[in-house]
C-alpha cells in the first residue's frame, strides 16, 4: 500500500500545533492523538539527526517507513525494516498507536530501523 | 493440551469451499472457466492458490499478466490476513461456495500490500509469531528456540503439516503455571465498519493472565 510520507513533528521543538488544530491548553488533544516515537539505527545504518518525534496515532508504520526513508534520503531500490522490541517487524498497514499500547514503555515507543535484516 | 487435541485439529483444517472467477476485463485468448479450490482457514491467500493461477494463466498471455490479487464484491482481500479472517469479515452471511474474483491487472495499491514471493509471507507469519510471544513470554520462548525451529512453524503451516506446525507452536503456548503463566494474552479484534463494510483493526489489546 502507498502512503504519502507527510512530515512528523519533532518533540524538541516547542512549536504549537499545526494551525488546522484548534488551541488546546497543556497540549492534552495532543497528548491523546500523538505518541512519542525514538528511533534508533541498527549497524551501520545512518544515524537520524532528530531521534524523537511526535506521530499521530493513527499513522501507519509503512508511512512512518516512508518518512525515514526520505529523511536519509535513501535510493528508490533501497529498503527500509522496522523492528519492534528488537525482535519483531510489525505489519506496514498497522497504526502506531496500537503498537505504542502493547509495546510502549516510559511513555515512547522504541522503534529500530535497518538498511538490511536485523532481526529476521 | 492433550485434552485439546481435537479442537486443535479442528480449527486447523476448517476448510472454505471457493470459486475463483475471473474479472471479466481480463484478457484472454478464450473464456476462462471459474476454479474450484477448498481453502484452509488458517493459512493465507497466496500461498495456496498457485493453482489458481496457473489455471487461469492457460488462457491469457503472459504480457496481459501482472501480480495475481482478489477482491469480492468490489473490496480487495489483503493477502496479509488469515483466509478464515477474510471469510468470516467478509462473506460470512453469504451462500457458499465464497466467490473470489481474480485479477491480474491494476494492482490497488493504496489497499493491497504487494507479496512477490512466499518468502515475504514467511516474514509477515514469523513476524506475528514474534509479535505474539512479546506479549506472552517477552519474547523468551521464541528467542530459545532455534532458526530450524522456526523453519518447521513455517513449512508446517506451508505444507499443511499439522503434527509438524504444532511440534513446534505447543511451546509457544504452553505457559508453566510456577512462571505465572502467560505475561498477556495477544488478542487481535477486527471490527467492520457497519457504514462501509471496510474492516480494521481495531485494537491489538493485549489481556493480562490471571494469576
Amino acid at each position: 500500500m502507498s502512503d504519502n510520507a507527510e512530515s512528523l513533528t519533532e518533540t524538541q521543538k516547542d512549536e504549537p500545533s499545526t494551525p488546522q488544530q484548534p488551541t488546546e491548553d497543556s497540549g492534552t488533544a495532543d497528548e491523546k492523538k500523538k505518541i512519542d516515537v525514538l528511533l534508533k539505527a541498527v549497524g551501520d545504518t545512518p544515524i537520524m539527526k532528530t531521534k524523537k518525534w511526535s506521530v499521530e496515532k493513527g499513522r501507519t508504520v509503512q508511512s512512518l517507513s516512508q518518512f525515514i526513508s526520505r529523511f536519509l534520503k535513501m535510493e528508490a531500490n533501497e529498503q527500509l525494516f522496522i523492528y519492534v522490541n528488537q525482535s519483531f517487524s510489525p505489519s506496514p498497514d498497522q497504526e502506531v498507536g496500537v503498537l505504542f499500547e502493547c509495546f510502549g514503555s516510559d511513555g515512547k515507543l522504541v522503534l529500530h530501523y535497518c538498511k538490511s535484516q536485523a532481526w529476521g | 493440551m492433550a485434552d485439546d487435541k481435537d479442537v486443535l485439529r479442528d480449527v486447523w483444517f476448517g476448510r472454505i469451499p471457493t470459486c475463483f472467477t475471473l474479472y471479466q476485463d481480463e484478457i484472454t485468448e478464450r473464456e476462462a472457466e471459474p476454479f474450484y479450490l477448498l481453502l484452509p482457514r488458517v493459512s493465507y491467500l497466496t500461498l495456496v492458490t498457485d493453482k489458481v493461477k496457473k489455471h487461469f494463466l492457460k488462457v491469457m498471455k503472459a504480457e496481459d499478466v501482472e501480480e495475481m490479487w482478489f477482491d469480492f464484491e468490489g473490496t480487495p482481500l489483503k493477502w496479509h490476513y488469515p483466509i478464515g479472517l477474510l471469510f468470516d469479515l467478509h462473506a460470512s452471511n453469504t451462500a457458499l461456495p465464497w466467490s473470489i474474483t481474480v485479477h491480474f491487472k491494476n494492482f490497488p495499491e493504496r489497499d493491497l500490500l504487494h507479496c512477490p514471493s512466499n518468502s515475504v509471507i514467511e516474514a509477515h507469519f514469523m513476524s506475528s509469531i514474534k509479535e505474539a510471544d512479546a506479549l506472552k513470554h517477552k519474547s523468551q520462548v521464541i528467542n530459545d528456540m532455534q532458526k530450524k525451529d522456526h523453519k518447521q512453524l513455517w513449512m508446517g503451516l506451508q505444507n499443511d503439516k499439522f503434527d509438524q506446525f504444532w511440534a513446534m507452536n505447543r511451546k509457544l503456548m504452553e505457559y508453566p503455571t510456577e512462571e505465572g503463566g502467560f505475561r498477556y494474552i495477544p488478542f487481535r479484534i477486527y471490527l467492520v465498519n457497519e457504514l462501509m463494510g471496510i474492516p480494521r483493526i481495531h485494537d491489538s489489546d493485549e489481556i493480562p493472565s490471571k494469576r
